[in-house]
Protein backbone atom coordinates (compact mmCIF):
# COMPACT_ATOMS: atom_id res chain seq x y z
CA UNK A 1 0.00 0.00 0.00
CA UNK A 2 1.64 3.28 -1.27
CA UNK A 3 -0.26 5.07 1.41
CA UNK A 4 2.00 3.47 3.81
CA UNK A 5 5.46 3.74 2.84
CA UNK A 6 7.65 4.81 5.28
CA UNK A 7 9.48 7.82 4.65
CA UNK A 8 13.61 7.40 4.25
CA UNK A 9 14.85 9.71 6.70
CA UNK A 10 16.88 7.57 8.49
CA UNK A 11 20.06 9.39 8.00
CA UNK A 12 18.69 12.84 10.03
CA UNK A 13 16.32 10.89 12.29
CA UNK A 14 17.94 9.14 15.30
CA UNK A 15 16.88 8.17 18.90
CA UNK A 16 13.49 7.20 20.01
CA UNK A 17 11.33 8.58 16.95
CA UNK A 18 13.85 6.95 14.44
CA UNK A 19 13.16 3.71 16.08
CA UNK A 20 9.71 4.09 16.26
CA UNK A 21 9.23 4.72 13.02
CA UNK A 22 11.70 1.49 11.81
CA UNK A 23 9.24 -0.84 14.19
CA UNK A 24 6.44 0.80 12.30
CA UNK A 25 7.06 0.30 9.28
CA UNK A 26 8.57 -3.23 9.95
CA UNK A 27 5.09 -3.92 11.23
CA UNK A 28 3.32 -2.29 8.10
CA UNK A 29 5.38 -4.76 6.00
CA UNK A 30 5.27 -8.36 7.08
CA UNK A 31 7.24 -10.01 4.90
CA UNK A 32 10.04 -7.81 6.45
CA UNK A 33 9.25 -9.24 9.61
CA UNK A 34 8.80 -12.77 7.56
CA UNK A 35 12.31 -12.21 6.19
CA UNK A 36 13.77 -11.60 9.71
CA UNK A 37 11.87 -15.08 10.83
CA UNK A 38 13.20 -17.30 7.83
CA UNK A 39 16.73 -15.69 8.39
CA UNK A 40 16.90 -16.91 12.01
CA UNK A 41 15.11 -20.19 10.87
CA UNK A 42 18.15 -20.18 8.61
CA UNK A 43 21.08 -19.42 11.77
CA UNK A 44 18.99 -22.23 13.42
CA UNK A 45 19.58 -24.70 11.22
CA UNK A 46 23.08 -24.21 10.46
CA UNK A 47 23.98 -24.08 14.31
CA UNK A 48 21.50 -27.79 14.66
CA UNK A 49 24.10 -29.13 12.05
CA UNK A 50 27.56 -27.94 13.76
CA UNK A 51 25.63 -29.31 17.59
CA UNK A 52 23.51 -31.79 17.20
CA UNK A 53 24.89 -34.11 13.79
CA UNK A 54 24.44 -34.25 10.29
CA UNK A 55 21.17 -36.80 10.84
CA UNK A 56 19.05 -34.60 11.87
CA UNK A 57 16.88 -32.91 8.64
CA UNK A 58 15.66 -30.25 10.72
CA UNK A 59 18.55 -29.39 12.21
CA UNK A 60 17.22 -29.41 15.69
CA UNK A 61 18.23 -31.66 19.00
CA UNK A 62 15.21 -34.63 19.16
CA UNK A 63 12.23 -33.55 20.81
CA UNK A 64 12.87 -30.03 21.02
CA UNK A 65 11.47 -26.84 19.51
CA UNK A 66 12.99 -24.67 17.24
CA UNK A 67 15.42 -22.58 18.70
CA UNK A 68 13.60 -19.35 17.45
CA UNK A 69 10.02 -19.39 18.47
CA UNK A 70 7.22 -16.53 16.79
CA UNK A 71 4.37 -18.23 17.73
CA UNK A 72 3.24 -20.14 21.33
CA UNK A 73 2.10 -23.26 20.02
CA UNK A 74 0.88 -24.50 23.22
CA UNK A 75 -1.88 -20.79 22.96
CA UNK A 76 -2.54 -21.77 19.54
CA UNK A 77 -3.72 -25.43 20.92
CA UNK A 78 -5.46 -23.07 23.53
CA UNK A 79 -7.34 -21.05 21.08
CA UNK A 80 -8.48 -24.34 19.41
CA UNK A 81 -9.77 -26.17 22.14
CA UNK A 82 -11.38 -22.56 22.98
CA UNK A 83 -12.72 -22.80 19.80
CA UNK A 84 -14.25 -25.93 20.16
CA UNK A 85 -15.70 -25.62 23.28
CA UNK A 86 -18.44 -23.96 21.35
CA UNK A 87 -19.19 -25.91 18.38
CA UNK A 88 -22.48 -23.20 17.63
CA UNK A 89 -20.54 -20.70 17.26
CA UNK A 90 -17.26 -22.47 15.65
CA UNK A 91 -19.53 -23.98 13.37
CA UNK A 92 -20.83 -20.17 12.52
CA UNK A 93 -17.54 -18.96 11.73
CA UNK A 94 -16.26 -22.02 9.26
CA UNK A 95 -17.17 -19.74 6.31
CA UNK A 96 -13.20 -18.75 5.76
CA UNK A 97 -12.32 -22.50 6.57
CA UNK A 98 -14.94 -24.04 4.39
CA UNK A 99 -14.38 -21.38 1.30
CA UNK A 100 -10.43 -21.62 1.42
CA UNK A 101 -10.64 -25.55 1.78
CA UNK A 102 -13.25 -25.89 -1.33
CA UNK A 103 -11.20 -23.79 -3.76
CA UNK A 104 -7.92 -26.02 -2.44
CA UNK A 105 -10.71 -29.17 -3.32
CA UNK A 106 -10.82 -27.43 -6.57
CA UNK A 107 -7.35 -27.38 -7.44
CA UNK A 108 -6.86 -30.85 -7.05
CA UNK A 109 -9.04 -31.66 -9.65
CA UNK A 110 -6.44 -29.87 -12.15
CA UNK A 111 -4.81 -32.94 -11.09
CA UNK A 112 -6.20 -36.18 -12.70
CA UNK A 113 -4.50 -38.84 -10.34
CA UNK A 114 -5.99 -41.34 -7.71
CA UNK A 115 -4.91 -41.55 -3.74
CA UNK A 116 -4.36 -44.62 -2.16
CA UNK A 117 -3.57 -42.44 1.71
CA UNK A 118 -3.76 -38.39 1.76
CA UNK A 119 -2.08 -36.32 4.48
CA UNK A 120 -3.88 -33.57 5.52
CA UNK A 121 -1.55 -31.31 7.70
CA UNK A 122 -3.64 -28.87 10.17
CA UNK A 123 -6.89 -30.37 9.49
CA UNK A 124 -8.90 -28.06 11.65
CA UNK A 125 -12.12 -29.55 11.96
CA UNK A 126 -11.88 -31.61 9.24
CA UNK A 127 -12.59 -29.04 6.89
CA UNK A 128 -10.89 -30.24 4.05
CA UNK A 129 -12.34 -33.78 4.59
CA UNK A 130 -15.60 -31.98 4.31
CA UNK A 131 -14.90 -30.25 0.96
CA UNK A 132 -13.86 -33.13 -0.57
CA UNK A 133 -17.55 -34.66 -0.03
CA UNK A 134 -19.35 -32.36 -1.66
CA UNK A 135 -20.20 -32.84 -5.19
CA UNK A 136 -18.53 -31.29 -7.67
CA UNK A 137 -20.72 -31.33 -11.15
CA UNK A 138 -20.00 -33.16 -13.50
CA UNK A 139 -17.27 -34.99 -11.39
CA UNK A 140 -18.36 -37.05 -8.37
CA UNK A 141 -17.19 -35.64 -5.02
CA UNK A 142 -13.23 -35.96 -5.06
CA UNK A 143 -13.62 -38.33 -1.88
CA UNK A 144 -14.12 -41.17 -4.31
CA UNK A 145 -10.44 -40.69 -5.46
CA UNK A 146 -9.26 -41.17 -1.93
CA UNK A 147 -9.05 -44.27 -0.27
CA UNK A 148 -7.68 -43.24 3.01
CA UNK A 149 -7.10 -39.53 4.37
CA UNK A 150 -5.08 -38.99 7.73
CA UNK A 151 -6.07 -35.59 9.55
CA UNK A 152 -3.42 -34.27 11.59
CA UNK A 153 -4.18 -31.33 14.13
CA UNK A 154 -2.89 -29.39 17.01
CA UNK A 155 -6.08 -29.22 19.12
CA UNK A 156 -7.38 -32.77 19.86
CA UNK A 157 -10.98 -30.82 21.12
CA UNK A 158 -11.06 -29.09 17.53
CA UNK A 159 -10.18 -32.21 15.44
CA UNK A 160 -13.43 -33.97 17.21
CA UNK A 161 -15.49 -31.09 17.30
CA UNK A 162 -17.79 -33.15 14.54
CA UNK A 163 -18.78 -36.62 14.21
CA UNK A 164 -18.03 -38.05 11.13
CA UNK A 165 -21.48 -38.25 10.06
CA UNK A 166 -21.18 -33.90 9.87
CA UNK A 167 -18.47 -34.36 7.76
CA UNK A 168 -18.99 -37.06 5.57
CA UNK A 169 -21.73 -39.64 4.59
CA UNK A 170 -22.17 -43.10 5.54
CA UNK A 171 -21.59 -44.19 2.09
CA UNK A 172 -18.11 -42.80 1.64
CA UNK A 173 -15.54 -45.43 0.82
CA UNK A 174 -12.86 -42.79 1.79
CA UNK A 175 -11.24 -43.80 5.49
CA UNK A 176 -10.81 -41.12 7.86
CA UNK A 177 -8.40 -41.38 10.34
CA UNK A 178 -7.75 -38.26 13.54
CA UNK A 179 -4.28 -37.67 14.53
CA UNK A 180 -4.11 -35.02 17.40
CA UNK A 181 -0.33 -34.43 17.24
CA UNK A 182 1.19 -30.74 16.82
CA UNK A 183 1.26 -30.29 12.83
CA UNK A 184 5.02 -28.47 13.66
CA UNK A 185 6.84 -31.42 14.66
CA UNK A 186 4.61 -34.38 13.91
CA UNK A 187 6.82 -35.02 10.50
CA UNK A 188 10.21 -34.35 11.92
CA UNK A 189 11.24 -37.85 12.90
CA UNK A 190 11.42 -41.05 11.14
CA UNK A 191 9.55 -44.10 13.17
CA UNK A 192 13.67 -45.22 13.68
CA UNK A 193 14.40 -41.83 15.74
CA UNK A 194 11.39 -41.88 17.72
CA UNK A 195 8.93 -40.32 15.43
CA UNK A 196 5.70 -41.70 13.81
CA UNK A 197 5.58 -40.93 10.22
CA UNK A 198 7.68 -43.76 7.87
CA UNK A 199 9.26 -41.76 5.38
CA UNK A 200 7.45 -41.86 1.28
CA UNK A 201 4.29 -43.51 3.21
CA UNK A 202 1.59 -40.42 1.52
CA UNK A 203 0.96 -40.11 -1.83
CA UNK A 204 0.04 -36.75 -1.99
CA UNK A 205 0.03 -34.01 1.43
CA UNK A 206 -2.74 -31.21 1.81
CA UNK A 207 -3.03 -28.81 4.01
CA UNK A 208 -6.03 -25.65 4.24
CA UNK A 209 -5.70 -22.61 6.65
CA UNK A 210 -2.76 -23.82 9.28
CA UNK A 211 0.96 -23.05 8.48
CA UNK A 212 0.77 -19.66 8.60
CA UNK A 213 1.01 -20.77 12.38
CA UNK A 214 4.23 -23.05 12.07
CA UNK A 215 7.28 -21.30 13.68
CA UNK A 216 9.60 -23.09 11.52
CA UNK A 217 8.40 -23.10 8.04
CA UNK A 218 11.29 -24.38 6.26
CA UNK A 219 11.93 -27.25 8.09
CA UNK A 220 8.12 -28.21 8.40
CA UNK A 221 8.75 -28.08 4.55
CA UNK A 222 11.51 -30.51 4.03
CA UNK A 223 9.71 -33.08 6.47
CA UNK A 224 6.79 -32.93 3.83
CA UNK A 225 9.27 -33.73 1.38
CA UNK A 226 10.37 -36.68 3.39
CA UNK A 227 6.79 -38.38 3.87
CA UNK A 228 5.75 -37.54 0.33
CA UNK A 229 6.27 -40.48 -2.02
CA UNK A 230 8.58 -39.45 -5.15
CA UNK A 231 6.46 -37.88 -7.82
CA UNK A 232 3.40 -37.01 -5.36
CA UNK A 233 2.17 -33.45 -4.58
CA UNK A 234 2.22 -31.26 -1.86
CA UNK A 235 -0.82 -28.93 -1.92
CA UNK A 236 -1.43 -25.84 0.38
CA UNK A 237 -3.47 -22.95 1.46
CA UNK A 238 -2.29 -20.48 3.88
CA UNK A 239 -2.92 -17.10 4.82
CA UNK A 240 0.30 -14.75 4.01
CA UNK A 241 0.84 -11.25 2.73
CA UNK A 242 -1.67 -8.47 3.33
CA UNK A 243 -3.88 -10.68 4.71
CA UNK A 244 -5.66 -8.33 7.80
CA UNK A 245 -3.95 -5.61 7.01
CA UNK A 246 -6.60 -2.87 7.81
CA UNK A 247 -6.69 -4.10 11.19
CA UNK A 248 -2.86 -4.31 10.89
CA UNK A 249 -2.52 -0.92 10.26
CA UNK A 250 -5.65 0.81 12.58
CA UNK A 251 -4.49 -1.56 15.67
CA UNK A 252 -1.14 0.66 14.67
CA UNK A 253 -2.76 4.14 14.38
CA UNK A 254 -5.08 3.69 17.66
CA UNK A 255 -2.10 2.45 19.59
CA UNK A 256 0.16 4.62 18.82
CA UNK A 257 -2.37 7.57 20.06
CA UNK A 258 -3.69 5.72 22.81
CA UNK A 259 -0.46 3.63 24.36
CA UNK A 260 2.45 5.78 22.26
CA UNK A 261 4.03 2.26 20.88
CA UNK A 262 2.82 -0.84 19.08
CA UNK A 263 2.46 -4.16 20.24
CA UNK A 264 2.30 -6.82 18.11
CA UNK A 265 -1.31 -8.03 17.05
CA UNK A 266 -1.25 -9.36 13.62
CA UNK A 267 1.26 -12.06 12.75
CA UNK A 268 4.08 -11.78 10.69
CA UNK A 269 3.01 -13.32 7.53
CA UNK A 270 4.09 -15.14 4.70
CA UNK A 271 5.00 -13.04 1.69
CA UNK A 272 4.27 -14.69 -2.35
CA UNK A 273 7.73 -13.80 -2.87
CA UNK A 274 9.12 -15.57 0.02
CA UNK A 275 6.98 -18.85 -0.73
CA UNK A 276 8.81 -19.96 -3.99
CA UNK A 277 12.02 -20.26 -2.29
CA UNK A 278 10.85 -22.16 0.37
CA UNK A 279 9.44 -24.80 -1.69
CA UNK A 280 12.40 -25.00 -3.65
CA UNK A 281 14.91 -25.52 -0.52
CA UNK A 282 12.64 -28.00 0.76
CA UNK A 283 13.62 -29.89 -2.68
CA UNK A 284 9.61 -29.53 -4.45
CA UNK A 285 9.65 -29.19 -8.46
CA UNK A 286 7.33 -27.73 -10.34
CA UNK A 287 5.77 -25.20 -8.55
CA UNK A 288 2.82 -23.04 -8.63
CA UNK A 289 2.22 -20.45 -7.02
CA UNK A 290 -1.21 -18.58 -6.73
CA UNK A 291 -3.00 -15.92 -4.72
CA UNK A 292 -6.68 -15.17 -3.73
CA UNK A 293 -7.77 -12.20 -1.76
CA UNK A 294 -11.01 -12.86 -0.20
CA UNK A 295 -12.30 -9.92 1.18
CA UNK A 296 -14.93 -10.31 3.96
CA UNK A 297 -16.93 -7.11 5.17
CA UNK A 298 -18.21 -7.32 9.12
CA UNK A 299 -20.92 -4.91 10.52
CA UNK A 300 -17.86 -3.43 12.71
CA UNK A 301 -14.48 -4.50 14.20
CA UNK A 302 -15.87 -6.37 17.25
CA UNK A 303 -17.25 -8.33 14.95
CA UNK A 304 -14.08 -9.17 13.19
CA UNK A 305 -12.15 -10.16 16.18
CA UNK A 306 -14.91 -12.05 17.72
CA UNK A 307 -15.23 -14.16 14.65
CA UNK A 308 -11.04 -14.57 14.29
CA UNK A 309 -11.28 -15.39 17.98
CA UNK A 310 -13.98 -18.16 17.38
CA UNK A 311 -12.28 -19.32 14.41
CA UNK A 312 -9.22 -19.99 17.07
CA UNK A 313 -7.35 -17.53 14.94
CA UNK A 314 -6.68 -15.35 17.84
CA UNK A 315 -2.91 -13.15 18.51
CA UNK A 316 -0.25 -16.82 19.57
CA UNK A 317 2.47 -14.04 18.93
CA UNK A 318 4.99 -14.50 21.79
CA UNK A 319 5.29 -10.79 23.85
CA UNK A 320 1.87 -10.21 23.07
CA UNK A 321 -0.49 -8.53 25.26
CA UNK A 322 -3.69 -10.42 26.77
CA UNK A 323 -7.13 -10.02 26.59
CA UNK A 324 -9.29 -10.07 23.39
CA UNK A 325 -6.82 -9.97 20.81
CA UNK A 326 -4.35 -7.96 23.37
CA UNK A 327 -5.71 -4.54 22.84
CA UNK A 328 -6.06 -2.02 25.59
CA UNK A 329 -9.68 -1.47 26.42
CA UNK A 330 -8.77 2.60 25.35
CA UNK A 331 -7.35 0.88 21.94
CA UNK A 332 -10.39 -1.24 21.41
CA UNK A 333 -12.91 1.91 21.70
CA UNK A 334 -10.86 3.99 19.44
CA UNK A 335 -10.48 0.95 16.90
CA UNK A 336 -13.66 0.92 14.66
CA UNK A 337 -13.99 4.40 14.66
CA UNK A 338 -10.25 4.68 12.80
CA UNK A 339 -10.73 1.29 11.40
CA UNK A 340 -14.24 3.00 9.48
CA UNK A 341 -12.01 5.60 8.31
CA UNK A 342 -9.14 4.90 6.99
CA UNK A 343 -10.47 1.65 5.09
CA UNK A 344 -14.38 1.48 5.47
CA UNK A 345 -14.43 4.11 2.44
CA UNK A 346 -13.46 4.99 -0.66
CA UNK A 347 -11.99 8.17 -0.15
CA UNK A 348 -8.66 6.66 1.36
CA UNK A 349 -8.20 3.44 -0.90
CA UNK A 350 -10.86 1.97 1.04
CA UNK A 351 -12.79 -1.06 -0.29
CA UNK A 352 -16.33 -0.80 1.88
CA UNK A 353 -19.22 1.53 1.28
CA UNK A 354 -19.26 2.99 4.65
CA UNK A 355 -21.27 0.47 5.84
CA UNK A 356 -19.13 -2.26 6.55
CA UNK A 357 -16.03 -2.55 7.36
CA UNK A 358 -13.95 -4.78 4.96
CA UNK A 359 -11.13 -7.50 6.27
CA UNK A 360 -8.85 -9.09 3.90
CA UNK A 361 -8.03 -12.41 3.98
CA UNK A 362 -4.97 -13.43 1.30
CA UNK A 363 -4.46 -17.03 0.46
CA UNK A 364 -1.75 -18.29 -1.03
CA UNK A 365 -1.87 -21.51 -2.64
CA UNK A 366 1.27 -23.68 -3.08
CA UNK A 367 1.41 -26.80 -5.07
CA UNK A 368 5.07 -28.85 -5.42
CA UNK A 369 6.03 -31.95 -6.53
CA UNK A 370 8.36 -34.38 -4.77
CA UNK A 371 11.19 -35.12 -7.47
CA UNK A 372 10.55 -38.56 -8.98
CA UNK A 373 11.53 -40.93 -11.76
CA UNK A 374 10.33 -39.94 -14.82
CA UNK A 375 8.96 -36.66 -13.69
CA UNK A 376 8.33 -33.94 -16.26
CA UNK A 377 11.15 -31.95 -16.15
CA UNK A 378 11.76 -27.90 -17.01
CA UNK A 379 12.55 -27.30 -20.79
CA UNK A 380 16.21 -25.93 -20.77
CA UNK A 381 17.09 -22.36 -21.08
CA UNK A 382 16.90 -20.55 -24.47
CA UNK A 383 15.56 -23.93 -26.18
CA UNK A 384 12.23 -22.29 -26.78
CA UNK A 385 11.67 -21.60 -30.48
CA UNK A 386 8.27 -18.88 -30.97
CA UNK A 387 8.90 -16.22 -29.41
CA UNK A 388 5.71 -15.91 -27.39
CA UNK A 389 5.48 -12.27 -28.61
CA UNK A 390 4.35 -13.78 -31.82
CA UNK A 391 1.56 -15.84 -29.88
CA UNK A 392 0.00 -13.32 -27.59
CA UNK A 393 0.31 -10.96 -30.32
CA UNK A 394 2.04 -7.23 -30.33
CA UNK A 395 0.08 -5.85 -27.54
CA UNK A 396 2.39 -6.57 -24.97
CA UNK A 397 4.88 -4.41 -24.13
CA UNK A 398 8.15 -4.22 -25.35
CA UNK A 399 10.83 -3.73 -22.12
CA UNK A 400 13.78 -3.16 -23.66
CA UNK A 401 13.38 -0.32 -25.78
CA UNK A 402 11.45 1.39 -22.50
CA UNK B 1 -21.24 -19.63 29.79
CA UNK B 2 -24.61 -19.50 30.35
CA UNK B 3 -26.11 -17.91 27.34
CA UNK B 4 -27.73 -15.07 29.16
CA UNK B 5 -24.54 -13.32 30.17
CA UNK B 6 -23.35 -10.50 27.91
CA UNK B 7 -19.99 -10.23 27.36
CA UNK B 8 -17.87 -7.50 28.32
CA UNK B 9 -16.87 -6.80 25.14
CA UNK B 10 -20.39 -7.10 23.13
CA UNK B 11 -21.29 -4.59 25.67
CA UNK B 12 -18.68 -2.26 24.63
CA UNK B 13 -19.51 -3.10 20.78
CA UNK B 14 -23.05 -1.89 21.52
CA UNK B 15 -21.99 1.08 23.61
CA UNK B 16 -19.28 2.41 20.67
CA UNK B 17 -22.67 1.46 18.07
CA UNK B 18 -24.04 4.63 20.09
CA UNK B 19 -21.89 6.69 20.10
CA UNK B 20 -20.74 6.82 16.01
CA UNK B 21 -20.79 10.83 15.28
CA UNK B 22 -17.89 10.86 18.41
CA UNK B 23 -16.20 7.64 17.04
CA UNK B 24 -16.07 9.24 13.45
CA UNK B 25 -14.87 12.59 14.71
CA UNK B 26 -12.02 10.44 16.68
CA UNK B 27 -10.96 8.12 13.29
CA UNK B 28 -11.01 11.39 11.30
CA UNK B 29 -8.45 13.13 13.63
CA UNK B 30 -5.77 9.97 13.58
CA UNK B 31 -6.55 9.49 9.45
CA UNK B 32 -5.85 13.15 8.89
CA UNK B 33 -2.04 12.80 9.25
CA UNK B 34 -1.68 9.39 10.02
CA UNK B 35 2.26 9.40 9.19
CA UNK B 36 2.28 11.58 12.03
CA UNK B 37 0.86 9.75 15.02
CA UNK B 38 1.72 10.44 18.53
CA UNK B 39 0.59 9.81 21.93
CA UNK B 40 -2.60 11.46 22.72
CA UNK B 41 -2.61 13.15 19.34
CA UNK B 42 -6.25 13.36 19.46
CA UNK B 43 -6.83 13.16 23.18
CA UNK B 44 -9.66 15.43 22.90
CA UNK B 45 -11.66 13.82 20.31
CA UNK B 46 -11.21 9.99 22.30
CA UNK B 47 -11.89 11.68 25.52
CA UNK B 48 -15.38 12.97 24.25
CA UNK B 49 -15.57 9.34 22.73
CA UNK B 50 -14.88 7.74 26.02
CA UNK B 51 -17.44 9.67 28.09
CA UNK B 52 -20.23 8.59 25.20
CA UNK B 53 -19.35 5.21 25.77
CA UNK B 54 -19.08 5.02 29.61
CA UNK B 55 -22.39 6.76 29.74
CA UNK B 56 -23.65 3.99 27.10
CA UNK B 57 -21.83 0.95 29.41
CA UNK B 58 -23.56 2.28 32.40
CA UNK B 59 -27.34 1.23 30.95
CA UNK B 60 -27.93 -2.33 31.21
Amino acid sequence: MSLYTPRIRIQTQRGAVWSIRQWRSRLISPSCNFRRHLAFAADSKNLGKNGTGPNDPAGHPQGAAAPFQIFDRQVKKLHRDRAASNVEESRKVDYLRDEVADRLVDRLYDINRSYDHVLDLGAGACHLARALHKPHPPLGPFADRIKHLTCVELSSDYLGRDEDSYIMPSTSSMKLTRVARDEETVLFDPPSRGGEMESSMFDAVISAGSLQWINDLPSVMTSISRVLKPDSPFLCAMFGGDTLYELRTSLQLVNMDRLGGVSPHVSPLADVRDMGGLLQRAGFKLITIDVDDIIVDYIDVFALLKDLQAMGEANAIFGRRKGLAGISKEALMGLDGVYRELHGRPEHGGSGDGNGIPATFRIIYLIGWKEGVGQQQPLKRGSGEVNLKDVLGGEGRDFGKE
Amino acid sequence: MPPTKIRPVDRLAQAVAKCPAESTAYGKCIVADFHNVHKDKCFAEFQVLQACVQRHMGKR
